[in-house]
């Protein structure tokens, strides 16, 4: 029996946390996206706070388009294109961001230091209330609590045990014991803390979370900011503290030297793209914090200098 | 030690099926023919041709595949009684086999020479441990739900009474040949029935042979309990191969072709594609409404057959709106893009039974509503059992 591949339930923790690619053998087989906690991705169910798409690439004839999915552990990255019609259709839809619904294949592109970024190819996007969302936030941070008291039951035994577990699907305590092997550093309990902030999203206490400003369309968001609003902790594009405004000279010498940097690395590469995670590690040893370089990025993406058409991969606009 | 099957001292002795045991001494069984094929096997040495019969066998107390080398050229019929003397027992893949060669003498035997079995002589069989191929079955269970219905066999019709039974490990569907006179909720002690595979699960098939008792029915669940059903994941369900008396939750993930509006053969109700039916020709299209909805929890996804009223509900559109819709529009795809939009993302609660296929597992629903579940008290639900598993 070969059912159909379930849709996983993750966070943007868990699911920007994974690296690890089993790609099966034969005709048509399957390629996973092992999380560190064992989810072992082929399809996902994501809910949250949809951006308004950007259009990938140049060919008309080949149109693609990437939006930001935003919940409250962080973002993930969703992209559509003219084999997904009906998912394209309904990212262009999206003006202001929405909540939304995205069913979609994992796709997983590494680059050429290794690097892995995972994003979710949507077959299917629908806006949703803010309590559709909430719901299936609720099943998120179930299966990942489940899924997190796996990986901490399998520590206890002993290596190549392969007995079956009481209360968990055959095939999760598979792949369970594969990521323990292939994320031997990774403490599960690491991913348990943020499930609380989930929960206050799910109970109503806190709203859904904002879009990074990084993705937003020139008018502010209508939707749901409050003053309690807060950035979420772990979110990959910090939101900047201030909202945009025109920079100063000192902000302007620091990004031209950010840019000199895409540049360099850029014609260094042999695809003429500059790898992202290339810029940061450049751009801390001229003094720019991971967290600045992310906020100049968020800028420069915004104001078009700077174009990311593959996840990972950037180069001048 | 074995003893040579020609030495003198008298035939080997008599066993019931139950009490075989591979690689035994020769043996010898009355049991009654359940199904039996004639085939040839070709001698690999010399090329030689040599007929065998192979089949069930059931003596009431248990069934086994028996293998009769170079039978008789009359033909054997099914539901007739054998006695086999100096018989071979082995074991193959795990299930007990006996075979007649040239050393066996195998004569027709009387009904009355079968081994008498006391129905309380067998043991009673979960209904959760029951496999196709399974004789002489004795189960106690429940009656959830039983119904009457006529089929044509060969050219008679007949009527038969179908149903599901269950107890505390589990639920089957059940075929009775005869009619016991069965009702719903009360509990019944069934021996001499036995199982068959019906798409991919085992069904309990009670005939003339087999003997019904009302019985207190202490130890099995109410049926009220029975009729509302656990909720069980995708994953178990998966892992059972199907089931009865279903009852799973999820939410709407994708919709497979056929779904929407559909054209049926008026005869057989099969799909028509271009006024073709694949069995009765060219016909007159009624049109219908249906949708097979991927219900995925997120441990596994399956297919759920939603017919038209079920379609209707969730689609919120009739068939008459469909066609309508149709007539305007000339486009059927349309209405199946409108109808995903509709179902995709909704969380459900599907009743009913399941069989699996190559496919995975798909449900023919009793009922399809929607899932309602107090947020803030599964919030508090999960805060707890985090809090729980930190410390």
């Amino acid at each position: 029996m070969t059912g159909r591949e379930p849709a996983w339930r993750v966070l943007a923790q868990e699911f920007d946390a994974s690296v690890e690619e089993e790609k099966g053998v034969g005709e048509r087989a399957a390629s996973y996206l092992l999380s560190p906690l064992g989810a072992r991705m082929n399809r996902v169910l994501v809910a949250g706070v949809l951006s308004a798409a950007e259009t990938v690439g140049r060919d008309p004839e080949n149109p693609f388009y990437r939006a930001r999915l935003q919940d409250p552990t962080g973002t993930i990255r969703v992209t559509a294109g003219g084999f997904q019609p009906r998912a394209m259709a309904a990212l262009r839809e999206v003006g202001t961001p929405i909540p939304a619904l995205v069913v979609g294949k994992v796709h997983l592109f590494r680059g050429r230091d290794g690097t892995a970024y995972a994003s979710v190819r949507a077959e299917a996007v629908r806006p949703a209330t803010a309590e559709e969302v909430r719901h299936h936030l609720a099943d998120a941070v179930e299966q990942t609590a489940d899924r997190i008291r796996l990986v901490e039951a399998l520590r206890a035994e002993p290596v190549g045990s392969d007995s079956p577990i009481a209360g968990f699907p055959a095939a999760w305590v598979r792949s369970a014991r594969e990521a323990r092997r292939r994320y031997p550093a990774v403490d599960p309990a690491t991913f348990r803390g943020p499930l609380n902030g989930v929960l206050r999203t799910v109970t109503g206490e806190e709203p859904l979370p904002a879009v990074p400003v990084a993705s937003l369309p020139a008018a502010p968001p209508p939707v749901p900011t409050s003053s309690t609003a807060r950035a979420p902790a772990t979110v990959t594009r910090a939101l900047p503290p201030a909202p945009p405004r025109a920079p100063s000279a000192a902000e302007r010498a620091e990004e031209s030297a950010f840019l000199d940097v895409i540049d360099q690395l850029s014609e260094q590469s042999a695809d003429g793209y500059a790898d992202l995670k290339e810029v940061v590690r450049a751009a801390a040893r001229t003094g720019v914090t991971s967290q600045r370089a992310e906020e100049l990025l968020g800028r420069l993406e915004e104001t078009g200098a700077v174009e990311e058409p593959i996840v990972g991969k950037l180069r001048r606009a | 030690m074995a003893i040579s099957p020609n030495s003198e001292p008298g035939p080997p002795p008599e066993v019931r099926l139950r009490d075989l045991r591979a690689n035994s001494d020769p043996v010898s069984i009355v049991a009654r023919v359940v199904t039996a094929q004639r085939r040839e096997v070709t001698r690999k040495s010399d090329g030689g041709r040599r007929p065998v019969l192979s089949g069930l066998l059931t003596d009431g107390t248990a069934s086994v595949r028996f293998t009769w080398w170079d039978p008789p050229n009359e033909p054997i019929e099914t539901g007739e009684i054998l006695r086999a003397v100096n018989v071979q027992v082995r074991e193959w893949q795990g299930r007990i086999e006996v075979s007649f060669n040239w050393k066996s003498r195998v004569a027709p035997a009387g009904e009355a020479e079968l081994p008498e079995v006391p129905p309380d002589s067998m043991p009673v069989r979960p209904l959760n441990g029951l496999r196709a191929g399974d004789d002489g079955v004795r189960i106690v269970g429940r009656v959830v739900r039983v119904a009457p219905k006529t089929v044509s066999v060969g050219e008679e019709r007949r009527l038969l009474h179908e149903g599901v039974v269950a107890d505390a490990s589990g639920a089957v569907a059940f075929t009775a040949w005869s009619d016991f006179g069965l009702r719903p909720g009360e509990a019944i002690d069934v021996s001499g029935g036995y199982a068959r595979g019906f798409r991919g699960r085992p069904q309990l098939v009670l005939d003339e042979r087999s003997t019904v008792r009302r019985v207190p029915g202490d130890g099995l669940p109410p049926s009220e309990s029975l009729l509302t059903g656990v909720p069980r994941s995708v994953a178990d369900i998966e892992a059972a191969g199907g089931g009865e008396l279903l009852e799973v939750r999820g939410v709407v993930v994708g919709l497979l072709p056929p779904s929407g509006l559909v054209h049926r053969c008026p005869q057989c109700r099969r799909s028509v594609r271009q006024g073709i039916c694949r069995v009765h020709g060219t016909v007159e299209p009624e049109p219908d409404l249906r949708a097979r909805l991927v219900l995925d929890d997120g441990t596994g996804a399956l297919t759920v057959n939603a017919g038209r009223l079920e379609t209707e509900r969730l689609w919120g559109r009739t068939l008459e709106d469909c066609l309508r819709e149709l007539t305007a529009t000339g486009d059927p795809s349309r209405l199946e893009e409108h109808l995903f939009t509709t179902v995709f993302g909704r969380r459900i609660v599907v009743r009913g039974r399941g069989s699996a296929d190559d496919f995975g597992v798909t449900i023919q629903p009793e009922s399809i509503e929607p899932a309602t579940a107090d947020i803030a008290a599964r919030a508090g639900e999960l805060r707890t059992k985090l809090q729980g598993a930190g410390r």
